[in-house]
C-alpha cells in the first residue's frame, strides 16, 4: 500500500510498489492526460509534478512518490484556465495533441522557477520533451505568452 | 488499487443519436453529388425514422450536426471539412457540432480514393471540398424553401444570415432549428449549381482562421486517444512478436510469466504470444518473462539494410535492369545521348520510422458467440479497420461496433489493409471473453515498424555547351509499397506505385525530354506510406541535382531553375519571393543558404535553408528556414501554416538524423534514444509565406517536407562545397564528405 496525494487529494494504491507512477496514474486512478510515449525517459509525454518538480512518470516507481504530491494535466487547473492552457488555445499549439500534456506540465514547472524566461532558456528546457507535430515554436510562443499574462 | 477517484466512463464515442433523439428536424444524406436524400427526424429514436446516412441534421433546437468522414490524426480536418459545409449553409458556426463517422459507409467517401474511407496524401480538404459546398448549398436552399412556403413568399425574396432564413421585406425572420421544426412534405433534393455558390469574397469561415475545435481538449489532457479507452473489467495484453516477420512461435515455456500476479492467460497469436493480464504493468512483466524459441527459416531473416541499399544501388545505376515507366515526355534518352554534357549522380536514403508519439493500441470487446464486437482504433481508415475486424471475426459489418479515435499522430503509420494491432485485440478478447486493451511498447512499435522504404536514385542529365539542360533521367530503386501495405489496390494499380515514386516526375519544371521511372526491387522490410510518401526521397535527390546541373552550367541556382519555369508563373513567384524572404544573395562565412523548390501533388512551396556545420564532430544544424507555398484556396490559414511548419521540421529531422537498420530480419533500433528526432533546441526558426491563389485547395498536410533535405544538402554546399547524397546526413556522412 503506498499513500500519496494526486492532484490534492489523498490516494491510496495497492500496486506493486515498483509499479511505474505512469500506469498507477493512467490505468488505476483514470487520469489519462499523462501519456505513455517511450517508456524510456526520451520524450517527456509523461510529464508530471512530484513535490511541484518536473518527472518523468514512466520512470518514477510509485514507492518514490510515497507521501508525496503528485500533479498531473487534471490538477494544473481546476477548469484549463492556467496560463500556459490559455496560451495553448490561443496560440492554437497543438496538432495531434499527444504530447501536448507533458509539454504543458514542463512549461509550468519552468514558469513557476522562472517566471520571466528567455527564448534560449524555453528551447533549452523544452528540449526534454519530444514533438512529432512540430509544434515547437510555437510551444515557445504559447511559453512566453503565458509568462506575459501570468 | 483502491482509489478515491471514480474510474473514468467508457470512452464517449461522438454520439449523433443522443444529438438527434433530443428534438426533431431534418436529416441530409450526402454523396459525391452533393446532398442525395433529405428526410425527416423524429423525436423519438426508436421508431427507426432515422436515416443511417445522415451526414448533416439540423435539430428543432437549432443543432446542426455535420458528420466528419475523414479521421483526425492532428491534422485538424475535423475543423476544416465540417468548417466547409457550414459555410455554404450559411450556419452559424457556434450550432455546429462535429461527429466523427465510425462505420466504413462509402456512400460518402474520399473520392480521390474509389470511395473508400481513408485519411491520407493531403486529400481531405481537396478531395471532399465540391461535395462538402454543394451539400452545404442545397441543405440552406431546402431550408429557404420551407420558409417561402410558410410565409407564402417567392424564393426569390428570402436571403439567409448565419443559422437564419431572413424575409427583408416584412421583417421576419426564422432560425434554422425553428424551419427544421416546420412541417413540410416536399422533401425533394434541390437543384444548385456551381454559380449558386458563394463567391469567395463573401466567404465568412472558409480563410478566417476559425479556431481548431480539437484545441481545447488537447490543452487540458481530456482528448481520448485509442490508448486512453478504459472499459469495466478490462484486461490488458502484451504481444510478444517474432523478432522477424513471418517466423512463428515454436516453443514456448509460459511457467514464469503464468506466474506473475496479475496474469490471467497467455493467447498464441499468428506472430506473437499475448500476455493477458489484470493490469498492464503486470502483462509488461509477464511478457519480459516469457522464453520462446522462433522458426528460423523466414525469408525475412535474409533482410539486410546495408546489403539491401547496396544492391538497390546496382539496380540503379544498371541501365540496362529492368524499369516501370512512372512518367516521361519527349526522349530523355536521345536528349542526352546527344547532350555536349551529361552529369550522372547517385542519391540513397535508408529507412525511415514515423516515430508517432503515441504507440500503436487497440481495444476490442468481442461478443460471447464471437461473432460482433465493440472496437476502438485509432485509425486513417473506417475502410479497411472495418475489414481487418470483419475478416478476423469471419463476420459482418453490421455486427461492428467501431468507434474511431483520434490518433497520437500518425504520419501513415495507420493506413494499411491489415492492421495486426486491431487483430491482437480481437483475438485476446475472443479467447478471454473479455474487453482488451493492447498496447504496444515504444521498442515495440520500432521493431515491428512499417517503414518508408529504402531507395538508391541514379540521375542523369544533359546540358548544352551554354549550360542549358536538355534531358532529364530520374531512376528510382526501391520496391513497391502499394504491394506490401495494401495488395488489394495493387491489383487495381500495378505496376504503377504512387506511394514509391511521387515526386520523381518533378512536374513544375517544364522538362521536354524526362524520364521518370520505377525499379522494383526486393522488399527488405515491412513497408509504408510515410509523410510525404515517395517525395521525401525522390525530391532530395531531383532537387540536390538541381543544384548540382545548375554549378555544372556556372549558373545560379536560382537562376537555373527561373529557366525552367517560365512556363509556370505561380512556381517563379515563390522562388523570387523566397529568395526576397531570406535575402539570398547576402552570403555568409559561416553559414550556407541552399535553394530547393519542390512540393506534394499540385502543392508548391520553395525553401531556403540556413545551414551552419560543427566541423570536428560533423554536426549540421540549420538555425533559419524560409518557405513560399502555394497549396490553392486555404480553407484554414493558420491551421496550414502550422501544417507547413510542422512538415518542414518532420522533413530536417528525417533529413539530419532518422535511420532505421536491418540485420538478420531485425530492426536495430530500439526506442528515441537510438531512433532520434527533431528536440525543441534543434528546431529553426521558420518563416512561412502563403502565397494568395485563385485555384481549388491542394492540400497541406505534406506540402512542408519534400523540399527539406535538398534545401540542407544544397546549402551545405553552399558552405563547403562538398555534396551530401546520403540521407540521412549523420555526422560520419559529413565528416566523409569533408575529407
Amino acid at each position: 500500500m503506498t499513500a500519496f496525494r494526486v492532484n490534492g487529494e489523498a490516494v491510496v494504491s495497492r500496486a506493486a510498489p515498483d509499479t511505474a507512477l505512469l500506469w498507477v496514474l493512467r490505468e488505476h486512478l483514470a487520469l489519462t492526460g499523462t501519456k505513455f510515449g517511450c517508456g524510456a525517459g526520451m520524450c517527456g509525454a509523461c510529464t508530471v509534478h512530484v513535490d511541484g518538480e518536473p518527472v518523468y512518470s514512466c520512470l518514477t516507481a510509485l514507492s518514490d512518490v510515497a507521501g508525496m504530491e503528485v500533479t498531473t494535466i487534471e490538477g494544473l487547473s481546476p477548469d484549463g484556465s492556467h496560463p500556459l492552457q490559455r496560451a495553448w488555445v490561443a496560440e492554437q499549439v497543438p496538432q495531434c495533441g499527444y504530447c501536448q500534456s507533458g509539454q504543458i506540465m514542463r512549461a509550468a514547472a519552468l514558469l513557476k522557477e522562472n517566471p520571466n524566461p528567455s527564448r534560449a532558456e524555453i528551447r533549452d528546457t523544452m528540449s526534454a520533451n519530444l514533438c512529432r507535430c512540430g509544434t515547437y515554436n510555437r510551444i515557445f510562443r504559447a511559453v512566453e505568452r503565458a509568462a506575459e499574462e501570468a | 488499487m483502491a482509489s478515491s477517484m471514480k474510474a473514468k466512463a467508457p470512452t464517449p464515442a461522438l454520439s449523433r443519436r443522443a444529438v438527434l433523439a433530443g428534438a426533431a428536424g431534418l436529416t441530409f444524406a450526402i454523396g459525391t453529388g452533393g446532398i442525395a436524400e433529405v428526410a425527416r427526424a423524429t423525436a423519438s429514436p426508436g421508431r427507426g425514422a432515422l436515416n443511417p446516412s445522415a451526414w448533416l441534421s439540423i435539430a428543432s433546437d437549432g443543432t446542426i450536426a455535420i458528420v466528419f468522414p475523414s479521421t483526425e490524426m492532428g491534422q485538424g480536418s475535423s475543423t476544416a471539412l465540417p468548417l466547409i459545409l457550414a459555410e455554404e449553409l450559411d450556419a452559424d458556426w457556434d450550432d455546429v457540432r462535429v461527429e466523427q463517422l465510425n462505420r466504413d459507409d462509402r456512400s460518402f467517401g474520399n473520392p480521390i480514393f474509389g470511395n473508400v474511407l481513408y485519411t491520407a496524401g493531403s486529400t481531405g480538404v481537396y478531395g471532399y471540398f465540391d461535395s462538402l459546398r454543394k451539400a452545404g448549398a442545397q441543405a440552406r436552399r431546402m431550408l429557404m424553401h420551407i420558409a417561402a412556403d410558410h410565409w407564402a413568399v417567392p424564393l426569390a425574396s428570402l436571403t439567409t444570415e448565419p443559422s437564419a432564413v431572413v424575409h427583408a421585406e416584412s421583417g421576419r425572420r426564422l432560425s434554422y432549428g425553428e424551419i427544421a421544426a416546420l412541417p413540410y412534405a416536399d422533401l425533394a433534393v434541390p437543384e444548385v449549381a456551381e454559380e449558386d455558390l458563394k463567391p469567395r469574397s463573401e466567404y465568412r469561415l472558409i480563410g478566417q482562421s476559425v479556431p481548431r475545435l480539437d484545441i481545447p481538449a488537447k490543452s487540458t489532457g481530456s482528448e481520448t486517444y485509442v490508448i486512453d479507452v478504459r472499459l469495466h473489467g478490462m484486461l490488458y495484453a502484451a504481444v510478444l512478436r517474432a523478432p522477424v516477420e513471418d517466423e512463428t512461435p515454436t516453443s514456448l515455456d509460459d511457467g514464469e510469466a503464468r506466474a506473475v500476479d496479475g496474469v490471467v492467460d497467455i493467447v498464441t497469436l499468428p506472430d506473437g504470444i499475448a500476455v493477458v493480464a489484470e493490469t498492464l504493468e503486470a502483462a509488461f512483466a509477464g511478457r519480459d518473462l516469457l522464453t520462446v524459441e522462433w522458426s528460423e527459416a523466414a525469408p525475412a531473416r535474409r533482410f539486410d539494410s546495408a546489403a539491401d541499399l547496396a544492391a538497390y544501388a546496382k539496380a540503379a545505376g544498371n541501365q540496362g535492369h529492368q524499369a516501370t515507366k512512372w512518367r516521361s515526355s519527349g526522349d530523355a534518352a536521345t536528349a542526352i545521348g546527344q547532350a555536349e554534357r551529361v552529369l550522372e549522380a547517385e542519391y540513397l536514403s535508408d529507412y525511415a520510422y514515423h516515430a508517432q508519439l503515441e504507440p500503436m493500441a487497440a481495444v476490442a470487446a468481442v461478443d460471447p458467440d464471437g461473432k460482433g464486437a465493440e472496437v476502438w482504433a485509432g485509425t486513417q481508415t473506417q475502410s479497411w479497420t472495418m475489414r481487418t475486424i470483419t475478416e478476423v471475426l469471419g463476420t459482418t459489418p453490421d455486427r461492428v461496433r467501431l468507434n474511431m479515435m483520434t490518433m497520437g499522430g500518425s504520419f501513415g503509420r495507420r493506413t494499411a489493409l491489415r492492421q495486426e494491432y486491431v487483430r491482437d485485440a480481437l483475438l485476446t478478447s475472443k479467447a478471454l471473453g473479455k474487453p482488451v486493451k493492447v498496447v504496444w511498447t515504444r521498442e515495440d512499435d520500432i521493431k515491428q515498424g512499417w517503414f518508408r522504404p529504402a531507395a538508391a536514385q541514379r540521375m542523369r542529365a544533359g546540358l548544352t555547351a551554354e549550360g542549358r539542360l536538355t534531358g532529364w533521367h530520374h531512376r528510382v530503386a526501391t520496391p513497391s509499397v502499394i504491394a506490401y501495405f495494401n495488395p488489394l489496390r495493387w491489383e487495381q494499380v500495378d505496376p504503377s506505385d504512387i506511394i514509391s515514386m511521387r515526386g520523381s516526375e518533378s512536374g513544375f519544371y517544364k522538362l521536354e525530354h524526362m524520364l521518370a521511372e520505377h525499379v522494383i526491387t526486393d522488399r527488405g522490410a515491412r513497408v509504408a506510406p510515410w509523410r510525404a510518401i515517395g517525395a521525401s526521397y525522390t525530391s532530395f535527390a531531383a532537387e540536390a541535382f538541381m543544384d548540382e546541373l545548375a554549378e555544372a552550367a556556372g549558373s545560379d541556382p536560382l537562376d537555373f531553375r527561373l529557366k525552367l519555369l517560365e512556363h509556370n508563373p505561380r512556381g517563379r513567384k515563390l522562388l523570387e519571393t523566397v529568395v526576397e524572404m531570406a535575402d539570398w544573395t547576402k552570403r555568409s562565412p559561416s553559414s550556407g543558404l541552399g535553394l530547393s523548390f519542390a512540393g506534394y501533388g499540385a502543392s508548391m512551396a520553395a525553401g531556403i535553408a540556413e545551414v551552419q556545420l560543427d566541423e570536428s564532430s560533423g554536426e549540421i544544424s540549420v538555425s533559419r528556414f524560409w518557405a513560399a507555398v502555394d497549396a490553392g484556396l486555404i480553407v484554414a490559414p493558420d491551421n496550414a501554416l502550422a501544417q507547413i511548419e510542422g512538415g518542414i521540421i518532420f522533413g530536417l529531422s528525417s533529413a539530419l538524423k532518422e535511420r532505421i537498420t536491418i540485420v538478420n530480419g531485425e530492426v536495430e533500433q530500439n526506442n528515441y534514444y537510438d531512433y532520434e528526432i527533431l528536440r525543441a533546441h534543434e528546431v529553426p526558426e521558420i518563416a512561412l509565406h502563403l502565397q494568395d491563389s485563385d485555384g481549388p485547395p491542394t492540400g497541406v498536410g505534406e506540402v512542408g517536407t519534400p523540399m527539406v533535405a535538398a534545401a540542407v544538402a544544397n546549402g551545405f554546399h553552399s558552405l563547403t562545397g562538398r555534396r551530401l547524397r546520403h540521407l540521412p546526413f549523420t555526422r560520419d556522412r559529413v565528416r566523409a564528405a569533408l575529407t
